[in-house]
């Protein structure tokens, strides 16, 4: 084991134990909620970072699919009374079916052209969901939601309509898409992915179906989108669609960029920080706006890479001792 | 009953004329900057909706009314472009395109937060007096209407000249066709990437303007206002001239109809369901060749 590789490993096992004991060390509930929020938030950056980070194509539908998957749990649940626990993975069943009809001809397209199209998707389901208004509800939204039911285990019962007892649901199921994520990017899909990312004509050349990588990583973002929307509705058990809009899209760009694209850290980073950032500096709504336009400016410029890679740097730098005598 | 009829859906072409003369000024300004910059200017809504607070507070704190508000507020516009292009496009000019397109959006995020801050979160209508109906044979056009529609033409017009007659508009056309032989020819590429940007953004906030009169500037409106502008492109052509006008009048029509006889709820849907659908069957635009 390399130095660097033992750095990392009590690293995350420091990670480990501050990330367990968190609800006994937060004692403003307030931050408590704010750290499922970023969770949630992981859960849809590590998709997008999977089709904008590592296949290079940008998505601007995460937040569209994050309302399909809290409406259809949601609707699930409340309408037809479905236990939580059964329609919440049907959730990202939903969105990956619906994902992959959509996907196979916009995938199509390159580039710019992708972006937009994505972007008119997130606008479309917007627009249904405020607007079918006998099923969704329209901008008065579903409340009532339930949350999941207690789980009973040899050791004793847990309840998730505790704060505490969320946020471990959360970040179990942060962790498990964290680790799914790290599977695929270092398996020959990832390399793949990659490939495609850097240079697309070669890789088809080289006789790989490029399209069903894409339509992998375009599937699965939208699927981990839904299942996030579904967590988020069941945590707030009240939903309209204003959380499920353009916005919502940007922040999980905003998050993959300033963690770092193409970086699994990256997305855990930069979630936190988009949702952190703003309580931190304490700006009002207004000012959110612009500081947020400003960050993803300054870092597009000034540290492409992202956060995390400039820390790995910094880590990594060494002061240089001249050899010469 | 068949002449309501034909009068019904002669009214709404006219409508969606006068709405489709906006999407073109809008697309006019895209279409440049892709054909010249290869950006997709996200951006461009906000500055549009930009333009459309800055005529409401001209008419409201000068006293001016529609038209004089508008021609302030352009040039104010032009140089918003310039600086946008100076301090948030050139530097990433030789990066990966995706990462000018995060500064669009990052863009965005900040003229939208800057018009909240400077001018309020209320929607305004920009006051004008051209409120009289003119009918022709059963068909009712608001005097405001034609005027947006004769701006339009205008506006179309001078920029055409600029292009096609003055030597800048020979240099954009010549960076536009290939920017690494009209720089060995000796073509100020900095000068052109300014006045692109200038013209791009008067023309913006000449659209923010009117769509301030014809109907109301809000914030989000930006948003809505720059995916139809590139629906628009997408409908005639990404960087194509004509294309956006010939795009920017279908847009508008089809969603006034769309409005008028299917769902006005899902009129916006309907034009961003007709850009999908153009975009993964005719890619190359209405007016592309094949």
């Amino acid at each position: 084991m390399t130095k660097s590789n033992i750095a990392i490993a009590v690293g995350a096992c420091v990670l480990g134990i501050v990330l367990l004991a968190l609800p006994s060390i937060l004692t403003v509930p307030y931050f408590l909620h704010l750290t499922i929020l970023s969770l949630i938030l992981v859960i849809v950056a590590q998709g997008q970072n999977l089709v904008q980070g590592y296949t290079g194509y940008v998505s601007i539908a995460q937040g569209g699919f994050m309302g399909i998957g809290a409406y259809c749990s949601a609707l699930l649940s409340v309408k037809s009374g479905l236990p939580v626990w059964l329609s919440l993975p049907l959730a990202p069943i939903v969105c990956s079916i619906l994902a992959l009809a959509v996907g196979y001809p916009t995938l199509r397209v390159k580039g710019h052209y992708f972006a937009i199209v994505t972007l008119a998707y997130n606008m479309v389901i917007f627009i249904v969901l405020l607007n079918f208004t006998s099923l969704t509800g329209g901008e008065a939204g579903i409340p009532n939601i339930p949350c999941m039911e207690n789980l009973r285990l040899p050791w004793g019962e847990i309840s998730f309509t505790t704060r505490t007892g969320y946020y471990y649901l959360v970040l179990v199921v942060a962790a498990a898409v964290t680790i799914f994520c790290a599977l695929v990017v270092h398996s020959r899909i990832g390399r793949v992915m990659i490939a495609i990312r850097q240079n697309e004509a070669l890789a088809e050349a080289v006789g790989v179906a490029t399209w069903r990588f894409k339509l992998f990583s375009f599937v699965a973002s939208a699927s981990l989108a839904g299942l996030a929307g579904a967590l988020y509705a069941h945590f707030t058990r009240f939903i309209n669609p204003t959380p499920f809009g353009v916005d919502q899209s940007l922040n999980a760009i905003l998050a993959v960029i300033l963690g770092g694209s193409g970086t699994l850290a990256g997305p855990v980073v930069g979630a936190f920080t988009v949702i952190f950032l703003p309580e931190y500096l304490r700006i009002a709504e207004t000012y959110r706006l612009i500081a947020y336009g400003l960050i993803l400016v300054l870092t597009t410029i000034f540290m492409p890479r992202g956060i995390v890679r400039i820390a790995s740097q910094i880590a990594r730098w060494r002061p240089k001792v001249s050899t010469r005598q | 009953m068949g002449g309501a009829m034909i009068i019904e859906v002669a009214q709404q072409i006219f409508n969606g004329i006068v709405i489709g003369s906006v999407y073109v000024l809008i697309a006019l300004g895209l279409t440049v900057i892709f054909g010249i910059f290869g950006i997709a200017h996200f951006a461009h809504g906000s500055v549009a909706m930009f333009g459309g607070y800055l005529t409401f507070y001209l008419t409201q704190r000068f006293g001016l009314s529609l038209f004089p508000g508008m021609a302030i507020a352009m040039p104010i516009g032009a140089l918003l472009g310039i600086l946008i292009e100076r301090l948030a496009y050139r530097p990433v000019r030789d990066d990966p395109h995706i990462n000018a397109f995060i500064i669009a959006l990052g863009l965005t995020m900040l003229i939208e937060g800057a018009d909240l801050l400077l001018f309020g979160a209320d929607q305004v209508v920009i006051p004008s007096s051209y409120r009289s109906v003119i009918n022709i044979a059963g068909l009712a056009m608001v005097e405001l209407r034609i005027y947006v529609v004769l701006t339009t033409c205008a506006l179309i017009a001078a920029m055409t000249v600029l292009l096609s007659s003055t030597r800048t508009g020979k240099a954009v056309r010549a960076v536009a066709q290939n920017r690494s032989a009209a720089i060995l020819m000796g073509v100020d590429v900095e000068w052109v990437s300014m006045v692109v940007f200038a013209i791009s953004s008067a023309l913006g906030i000449a659209a923010g303007a009117l769509i301030g009169a014809l109907f109301a500037v809000a914030p989000g409106v930006g948003e809505g206002l720059v995916v139809k502008g590139f629906a628009v492109l997408i409908l005639g052509g990404l960087g194509s001239i004509p294309g956006a006008i010939v795009g920017g009048i279908v847009l508008g029509v089809s969603e006034t109809l769309a409005a008028g006889f299917i769902s006005s709820a899902y009129k916006d849907g309907i034009a961003f369901l007709v850009m999908i659908l153009v975009l993964l069957f005719r890619p190359e635009g209405l007016l592309g060749k094949r």
